[in-house]
């Protein structure tokens, strides 16, 4: 017969002193643990909305990222009428040749300066990411030094407010509106016209294309085409493959939280254990009685498994509530791929908030088991005896 | 009996509990020592003595825009500077890698000499590179990394430049704060481009450290105005400037750090008390022998200290061992190049634990003194 769930509940309550800060402690653990997989799930986030999966992206061949692609104007010339190239009512080609610069600009808090990615687009551009959306004053307009932030970035950086100048060397950008990128990498963007960033910033060349082909099928013609042509150097990509390479970003928190949760864990399961086993200690008479009263050891043995999975995940539920008022708070760290400021947000999602509870159960059952053990062991008579 | 073993057959008298609680506060103290030698290392730039003699002077719009190459001759002009370079970040992967592991920069190398102050050729020939168009000049730390000796080719492929490199090592240098940088002609990298009339940065050495505010406010002031204005800073500045970049990192690692200190101190004080709470009618009998409050006080003080001291002992001393005897560059490729455990942040780490043996033995005392003789003595566990 197993003990009640009662038992346990109880023991825990009178006990508080004790387990207070075993729970603490696991609370701590699982919220750094939370918080920082949400940091990665932000990061992952903001790549895997960003782009359509009808778009193809044009780089050059052996660069990493669109900030150090070159694309000439024979190459747009030539893609523009390719035949996979879809077209809109006008019988124009959807295609939007961008430029990506880099202008380091000042932070709001006066703590130095940061680069931002300045991308120059076309109006085919605007309507190829869908995402974007202007939520304050207006789009730029063509041939102006206009430039229209990211809500994130306008956060982050001063003189990035509707009415304020961005300095970009000799020439002054107004920035006339702010958009909303729903979490994707567009949210660490400038954007401006491209023609007028190529003659501010003296680009002769292009850094990217982005086409839309007519179909899937015309998709993978169009790349095969652009892969296959010697002469342009050129590397055709989905758009979504392309930003979902960019999440590579992600893997080293993913790896802190990894080396994070397991190092704070061996710390929280002997602090647990040194609870259980003191808990153990001090019930031994009590554990003795129960043992007459007729439960088996190994109902002991896991009627103390449960006290200490139940002590964990009230920590760990604890660690969850911590981490939540972190939810969408956005922070920011250089992208060593663009080598721009990327802005992303923590993501606690249900789903990290299981795992963080699932983990507290763990380091729980863990620290548990081996007094649960002992509880389950002793020999009946000594522990009636014992004070 | 004396004192000193009295205490230390008290701690270590529950073994298992003196075992884990010696291990998580040296876990706990590990970790510690790892998070601040993550954050020196992201924040702190090796300093060099001669980084103040040095300039960089990059395009004022960002790193990322280059400059016109005519700029030269009228740095050149400029009095108080010793040397002037170009100096232009190439960005290539080494042979079939996919990442930038190590940096390589285009440079003079006849001018390039005067710049690099505190490193020696330790293999080679520095006169050998200036006449070989295709030779460069290797770091000896990429040297070792790649078991790389001199006459051997290095293939680039360029992510920033449209073109690739194929370089022949003329000399090895070593001595100076990042010996893993590669360095080039930057003909060959115009040449490559079709002469795009650019540079990345300029590198500057000036006489004094005292001129090079004077040398800085002049460059400055040489381009204000023209297509393309420069900002020259200090080395040092420049790296501190790199250092901003990291954004909110930084707040993020300090948040951790302060988390596993609360955590530690959670874990120790809540064994303090558990060990001393066992003891409780021991303790009353001291008490009732004419022991004074001080000197049990003192009993709880040394057995808390003498717990914390020796996890963070051992966590402290393992993580230095650990750190110290991994290759963590090639781990991460290139990330992070040196992560050494300072006597610093290992002091830091024991002062922290000094403390927490401290703060644990509060709330014991204070149980201990408000107890009455007779209480104690009453004590069943």
């Amino acid at each position: 017969m197993a003990l009640p769930i009662q038992y346990n509940l109880r023991n825990v309550v009178v006990r508080w002193r004790a387990t207070l800060s075993t729970i603490l402690g696991i609370a701590l653990v699982v919220s750094v643990f939370v918080l920082l997989l949400a940091l990665a799930r932000g990061i992952e986030a903001s790549s895997a909305n960003t782009g359509d999966p009808r778009n193809i992206l044009v780089v050059r061949r052996g660069s990493q990222a669109e900030s150090g692609s070159l694309v000439s104007r024979e190459h747009f010339r030539t893609l523009r009428y390719f035949d996979e190239v879809a077209r809109n009512e006008q019988a124009e080609p959807i295609i939007s040749a961008e430029v990506v610069v880099i202008v380091s600009a000042p932070r709001i808090d006066g703590t130095g300066e940061a680069n931002t990615l300045v991308r120059g687009v076309t109006p085919r551009g605007i309507e190829l990411r869908p995402q974007v959306e202007l939520i304050a004053g207006r789009w730029f307009q063509p041939g102006q030094r206009e430039v229209v932030v990211s809500r994130r970035l306008a956060a982050r950086f001063a003189g990035f407010e509707i009415g304020g100048t961005i300095k970009a060397g000799q020439a002054n950008l107004i920035v006339v509106g702010h958009f909303d990128a729903k979490g994707s990498a567009f949210d660490s963007e400038a954007w401006m016209d491209a023609d007028e960033t190529r003659a501010i910033f003296d680009r002769e060349m292009y850094s990217s294309l982005l086409v839309r082909p007519r179909g899937p099928e015309a998709a993978t013609q169009l790349m095969k085409r652009i892969e296959d042509d010697k002469r342009l150097s050129l590397r055709a990509e989905l758009e979504v493959d392309y930003y979902s390479k960019q999440t590579m970003t992600a893997t080293p928190i993913k790896i802190l939280a990894g080396i994070m949760g397991l190092a704070m864990s061996v710390g929280a399961v002997f602090a647990a254990m040194n609870t259980m086993y003191a808990s153990v200690a001090s019930r031994t008479r009590e554990i003795g009685t129960l043992r007459v009263l007729g439960f088996s050891r190994s109902a002991i043995l896991f009627s103390f498994l449960i006290e200490g999975a139940l002590v964990a995940a009230i920590g760990g539920a604890i660690g969850c509530l911590m981490a939540i008022p972190m939810n969408g708070y956005s922070t920011g760290t250089i992208d060593f791929q663009s080598f721009a400021e990327t802005v992303f947000e923590f993501r606690v999602t249900p789903p990290l908030m299981l795992q963080g509870i699932s983990f507290a159960v763990a380091i729980g059952l863990l620290g548990s088991f081996l007094p649960a053990l002992r509880a389950s062991r002793l020999p009946v008579i000594a522990a009636l005896k014992s004070l | 009996m004396t004192r000193l073993t009295f205490i230390a057959k008290n701690s270590l008298r529950n073994g298992r509990r003196a075992l884990l609680t010696v291990s998580s506060v040296a876990v706990s103290c590990a970790l510690l020592v790892t998070l601040l030698t993550l954050q020196r290392e992201l924040t702190v730039p090796p300093e060099s003595e001669a980084a103040s003699l040095r300039i960089i002077a990059r395009n004022k719009v960002s790193l990322a825009q280059p400059l016109p190459a005519k700029q030269l001759a009228t740095i050149e002009k400029i009095p108080g500077v010793v040397a002037v370079t170009p100096f232009t970040f190439f960005g290539g992967n080494f042979r079939d890698e996919t990442v930038t592991s190590f940096p390589q920069f285009a440079v003079d190398p006849a001018r390039f000499r005067e710049l690099l102050v505190e490193g020696k050729i330790i293999d080679g020939d520095y006169v050998e590179w200036v006449k070989d168009r295709t030779g460069c000049l290797v770091g000896a730390d990429t040297v070792k990394r790649y078991g790389l000796k001199i006459g051997d080719r290095m293939r680039f492929t360029g992510t920033l430049y449209p073109c690739d490199l194929d370089l022949r090592i003329s000399a090895v240098f070593q001595g100076t704060v990042d010996d893993r940088g590669l360095f080039f002609h930057h003909k060959l990298l115009d040449e490559a481009t079709g002469d795009l009339g650019t540079v990345g940065t300029w590198y500057l050495r000036v006489a004094s450290a005292e001129a090079a505010n004077d040398v800085i406010s002049r460059v400055n002031a040489a381009f204000a105005n023209s297509s393309a204005e420069v900002r020259a800073e200090t080395e040092r500045a420049f790296q501190m400037g790199f250092v901003s970049m990291w954004g909110n990192v930084k707040i993020l690692i300090t948040s951790i750090s302060s988390v596993v200190v609360f955590t530690l101190i959670l874990v120790t004080v809540s064994t303090m008390s558990m060990a001393i709470r066992e003891r409780f009618r021991e303790l009353a009998i001291l008490k009732a022998l004419g022991f004074q409050r001080r000197e049990i006080f003192s009993f709880i003080l040394a057995e808390s200290f003498g717990l914390a001291c020796l996890g963070a002992g051992i966590g402290i001393g393992g993580a230095w061992s650990f750190w110290t005897f991994i290759d963590l560059q090639s781990l991460t490729r290139g990330f992070l190049p040196y992560f050494e455990v300072t006597p610093r942040i290992m002091a830091t780490g024991a002062t922290i634990a000094a403390l927490l043996g401290i703060i644990a033995s509060i709330a014991p005392s204070i149980a201990v003194g408000r107890m009455s003789v007779v209480d104690g003595l009453k004590t069943l566990d």
